[in-house]
């Protein structure tokens, strides 16, 4: 051991194996381990924040290994210790180690097997996912490991097993990994809901979370505590100091031939290439999946000679595929790997060096992960370089790196509510033995997310589960959970058998199989996509031209085609908003710009084209709202430049539409990004009438914004996942009978029909409440509303499209961006104009 | 409001409760109307809302009062399931039918009607398999080709999809009238749409709450710009 000091508390002192273990990988504990072990072995619970790779996982672990040896040397688990190596049987049940992703479970057990080889050697380390095989599954049921490590789906599915009331018995902890990933998703609700389950079940239980360093770490810590009367005591523990991060952007040589905005090309890749080779080993980062397919392939034009020694990674592929680039950059065999999110998380991989984003991070949280995600070595530096695709990217860059040296780091949100979700808990805990209603409501009223459950909110679930809907309308051909003695329980094998395949699809947006039709499984794409597909239509999956065949037996069959010419586009629907975050700090950057203030080499590269948003418009100061009006043969043209994102711009764009056309008849088309808004109209848009009614008052917000039709049609896409969760659609499976697929319908349909037979329905509310918590991010809205009416409203009439709005008319074209020519589109849009005005 | 169109030298005319009326037979077609669909869900456990059968019905009510038609030809899958047969939904229809006692139904059978059985004998709904030859028209449940004369199917559920600026976005039900053979949209209200791609001289008529509409062009989502 290198600390030369050791607490006299019993508790801490390390056993020998540990200093042992320690030792031979000349490793110290560090400070915040030890006060980690401390707390766990004194009954409290936690969350644990800091960086990727400094020991958070051990310092998890060690508390339930120290725990485990310390009742071995008191003689208390003696007993059990002996009939454990007599029946060479390990343990019950002691740690549930819940990780957000499936692809992460073998990684993380294979770190904590290391420690627990040298210290728990009786103890067994298993993963349970939906990768698991139908053998370890049988095993499991019929005994599960010592120590579990699982995905929240997973683990609701625990909850759903006959033998639960004794399952947990010796359950000691349950320690959530990459916790802020799971914080304000419907996937940590359903963690929320398992505590509170497991905390009946074994009161004492704690509870101990890893989270990267997020901007609101006390709610991420009460959120997983949950709402108790009498919590045991817990902290918050921050980790060692995050490494050096450095972060840079590479200029492109001449700015002014570089596009303006929009451009999603690969010019740059010369430096990217340069930048690859600098280095050992590097991540190149994109944003959307199809950007890894473009970049994967470019990179291999650019060097043929790196073939086999390039890899992609997306979470579409096929997990043998994934597992193969892991371990490729874990052992430094690759120069290379282009990925999504999707290595954003899990254990470190040393050799890689470098790490380049393509485009802006679009968040200051994400460029830190990402960033971390190189120089694991001691002592080294991450380094991230930022590939702007286009010149408006560079001053995002500029501000991502400006926020992050402030330390300014975006918040997750908890999600209050969704009833979606506890529709789907209370048939969990139906199969799981049952519930009495006052009871369970109580312990979901322990949740963060249900603490303010109503009574009607409640009553309106349960009746949802047991009489399919309003009591008036009570179905009864009907019995999904019914009352026996009491309790609450599902009677139906085929209940039980569907909704236990329901809770894994939790977040699978209708993924379909892509497979050879002579081979192996390639991995899965949007059934959307899909569905648009004709045979002998050909696309690029997993950096392979594909020719598509048919769909069967929900897979869809490919066969490998001779070249990607004529390949469909897939759609851009991952496109990530940017952060509230970052919006702030890119106001802040213009505002310095606004003042003739040119920091860093980004925003000198980026100069002369602001200097050209200055002579034909303005560059807004933080206080100013800018407004262009610009008039063109398409009509006139409304920009508004909130600088908020594109998810609070989709929600402001309709309702600002909404309230300027209440003041005169006009019909507008609208258009955002995450700079701002675009709204074209045929006749000038009556602004300064509006902008005296209070166009951007916060009054009537949420009324207003569901009364525009744009709304509506959100509710009804965000309806899918409600459907999905509370068990309304389920997923099809290869084989499955006649019977079963005369159950299917679309989440769609199930929409329109539940809005015109049971509009009080109230997983249609939540679909509207959803879109404006979340979609619109509801509150953002309102304080944008509020920065934004007490803004200088600055209107300029520039002759030309200035830069900002250029950026706008550009991804404006993007987002109808289809496999159809241009005049295809004009000649439709025309005939339905001629047929609404008809 | 209705559209009108001439297939095979025949007058149809399109009605918006997606039905079209034969007037010189006097014959009124729907298909697709899968009838106790939503108590087959809900016998899945599977909450569905009360009243589509019933609405339907009540449409059906209508169109028959307003065209005066003496025969209803249904080209199939009348009902969705076997699980569906729910008492209270098997009255609604024999409630149905006693109202119109005159009106001659007959059924050509769909891939449902195999499965769900054909509707009680009481109801006096004559259940035929395809395909049932009324020159120039051949009436079946799947839309095949024909040789011989022009088909008029249903079976697709078809739906279009339209776009315009600003957003404008509508999947809509529609009419399928290609040069040999027609499509009917699904009479029922919990069915669905099925995309069609349809050839550059196909007729497409649009189901637009009460009105039919003809549309022209590339008008689902793929082009034929590829």
């Amino acid at each position: 051991m290198v600390t030369s000091q050791r607490p006299d508390d019993a508790a801490s002192s390390l056993p020998s194996a540990l200093d042992a273990w320690f030792e031979s990988r000349g490793w110290a504990a560090f400070a915040f381990q030890r006060e980690v072990w401390r707390a766990y072995l004194g009954g409290e619970s936690g969350l644990i924040h800091a960086a990727t790779g400094t020991g958070k996982t051990i310092a998890a672990w060690l508390g339930p290994l120290l725990e485990w040896h310390a009742e071995c040397v008191r003689g208390e688990a003696l007993a059990t210790r002996q009939r454990v190596m007599r029946r060479s049987r390990a343990p019950h049940l002691r740690v549930l180690w819940v990780t957000p992703l499936r692809a992460l479970a073998a990684d993380t057990r294979d770190a904590l097997v290391e420690a627990q080889t040298a210290l728990a050697p009786e103890w067994t380390v298993e993963t349970r996912t939906g990768d698991t095989s139908t053998t370890v599954r049988a095993r499991q049921a019929r005994r599960l490991p010592t120590a579990l490590v699982t995905t929240p789906e997973s683990l609701s599915l625990l909850l759903t097993r006959q033998d639960i009331a004794t399952l947990f018995d010796d359950l000691r902890v349950v320690v959530v990994d990459e916790w802020h990933e799971l914080l304000g998703t419907k996937r940590g609700v359903l963690v929320e809901l398992a505590l509170a389950r497991l905390r009946r079940l074994r009161p004492g239980l704690r509870t101990w979370g890893l989270s990267a360093t997020i901007g609101n770490l006390q709610d991420a810590h009460d959120t997983l505590l949950g709402v108790r009367p009498r919590p045991e005591r817990s902290r918050i523990v921050r980790g060692v100091e995050p490494k050096r991060v450095v972060v840079d952007a590479a200029i492109p040589p001449v700015v002014e031939r570089f596009p303006w905005a929009g451009h999603l090309g690969t010019q740059m890749l010369p430096q990217v290439v340069a930048a690859i080779e600098e280095g050992r080993s590097a991540i190149v980062f994109t944003n959307t999946r199809s950007q890894t397919e473009v970049w994967y392939q470019a990179i291999l034009q650019a060097r043929p000679d790196w073939a086999g020694r390039i890899a992609l990674h997306h979470g579409s592929l096929d997990r043998k595929r994934r597992e193969w680039v892991e371990h490729g950059l874990r052992a430094g065999l690759l120069r290379c790997v282009v990925a999504t999110s999707s290595l954003d998380l899990g254990v470190d991989f040393s050799p890689v060096d470098r790490v380049l984003q393509i485009g802006s991070p679009k968040g200051i949280a994400r460029l830190l992960q990402r960033a971390g995600r190189s120089g694991h070595r001691p002592g080294a530096t991450s380094r991230a370089t930022c590939v702007p695709t286009n010149a408006l990217e560079l001053i995002e860059i500029a501000a991502a790196r400006a926020g992050m040296e402030r330390g300014t780091i975006e918040a997750r949100l908890p999600i209050a509510r969704p009833l979606d979700v506890l529709a789907q808990h209370l048939v969990s805990v139906a199969l799981g033995g049952g519930f009495e209603p006052d009871a369970l409501k109580a312990e979901v009223r322990e949740t963060r997310a249900y603490a303010a459950l109503h009574d009607d909110e409640w009553d309106w679930v349960l009746r949802f589960v047991t009489s399919g809907g309003a009591s008036l309308r009570a179905y009864p051909e009907y019995a999904k959970v019914v009352r026996r003695n009491g309790a609450f329980v599902v009677e139906s094998a085929m209940v039980a058998k569907r909704h236990r395949m329901a809770i894994g699809t939790i977040v699978s947006d209708g993924q379909i199989d892509v497979r050879y039709l002579r081979g192996p499984r390639l991995g899965s794409v949007e059934e959307s996509f899909i569905a648009r597909l004709q045979p002998g239509d050909r696309f690029v999956f997993a950096g392979t031209p594909l020719e598509f065949v048919r769909v069967r037996d929900m897979q869809a069959w490919v066969r490998r085609a001779k070249s990607a010419a004529g390949a469909i586009p897939r759609w851009q629907g991952s496109r990530m908003p940017l952060s509230g975050a970052l919006s702030a700090a890119i106001r802040d950057q213009l505002g310095e710009a606004a003042r003739g203030v040119v920091r860093g080499p980004e925003m000198e590269a980026v100069r002369p084209i602001l200097e050209v948003q200055r002579r034909w418009s303005r560059i807004p100061a933080p206080d100013e709202l800018l407004i262009e009006r610009v008039r063109t043969r398409e009509g006139h043209h409304l920009y508004i430049f909130p600088f908020e994102g594109r998810l609070v711009h989709e929600g402001l764009a309709a309702l600002l539409a909404y309230r300027m056309s209440r003041s005169a008849p006009i019909t507008f088309s609208m258009a955002f990004n995450d700079w701002g808004i675009e709204l074209l109209s045929r006749d000038p848009a009556p602004l300064p009438e509006s902008l005296a009614a209070g166009l951007f008052s916060a009054h009537d917000l949420a009324q207003n914004i569901l009364a525009s039709l744009n709304a509506t049609e959100m509710a009804r896409r965000q309806f899918r996942e409600i459907a999905r969760v509370a068990g309304l659609v389920f997923p099809g499976y290869p084989h499955a009978g006649k019977s079963a697929r005369q159950l299917q319908a679309s989440s769609g349909l199930f929409f329109d029909v539940f809005t015109r037979y049971e509009p009080d329905n109230l997983l249609v509310s939540q679909a509207h409440r959803e879109v404006l918590e979340r979609q619109l991010e509801g509150s953002r809205l309102g304080r944008t509303l509020a920065r934004l009416s007490s803004s200088r409203v600055v209107i300029t009439e520039p002759r030309r499209t200035s830069p900002f709005a250029f950026s706008l008319l550009v991804d404006r074209t993007r987002e109808r961006v289809s496999s159809e020519s241009l005049a295809d589109r004009i000649r439709r849009m025309q005939m339905v104009l001629e047929r609404v005005a008809g | 409001m209705t559209a009108e169109v001439i297939a095979a030298g025949e007058t149809l005319t399109l009605f918006s409760q997606r039905a079209a009326l034969w007037a010189r037979m006097d014959t009124l077609l729907i298909a697709d109307p899968h009838w106790g669909k939503a108590a087959a869900f809900r016998a899945g456990s599977i909450p569905v809302p009360r009243g589509t059968t019933t609405a339907a019905l009540g449409r059906l009510d209508r169109l028959i009062a307003c065209t005066g038609a003496s025969r209803l030809l249904i080209l199939g899958d009348l009902l969705h399931a076997r699980e569906g047969r729910a008492p209270e939904t098997l009255r609604a229809i024999a409630e149905w039918r006693s109202r119109h006692a005159r009106i001659e139904v007959v059924l050509i059978r769909g891939n449902h009607d195999r499965r769900a059985g054909d509707p009680p004998r009481e109801l006096g709904i004559a259940c035929i398999e395809a395909p049932l030859f009324e020159p120039p028209f051949i009436f079946v449940h799947h839309p095949v080709e024909s040789a011989g004369a022009y088909v008029v199917a249903g079976h697709l559920h078809p739906g279009v999809r339209l776009a315009g600026p600003g957003g404008l976005r509508a999947r809509l039900p529609c009419f399928w009238f290609g040069a040999r053979r027609a499509v009917l949209p699904a009479f029922g209200d919990f069915t669905g749409l099925a995309p069609i791609s349809p050839e550059s001289e196909d007729r497409v008529f649009v189901v637009a709450e009460h009105d039919v509409l003809e549309v022209t062009g590339p008008s689902s989502s793929r082009g034929s710009g590829r």
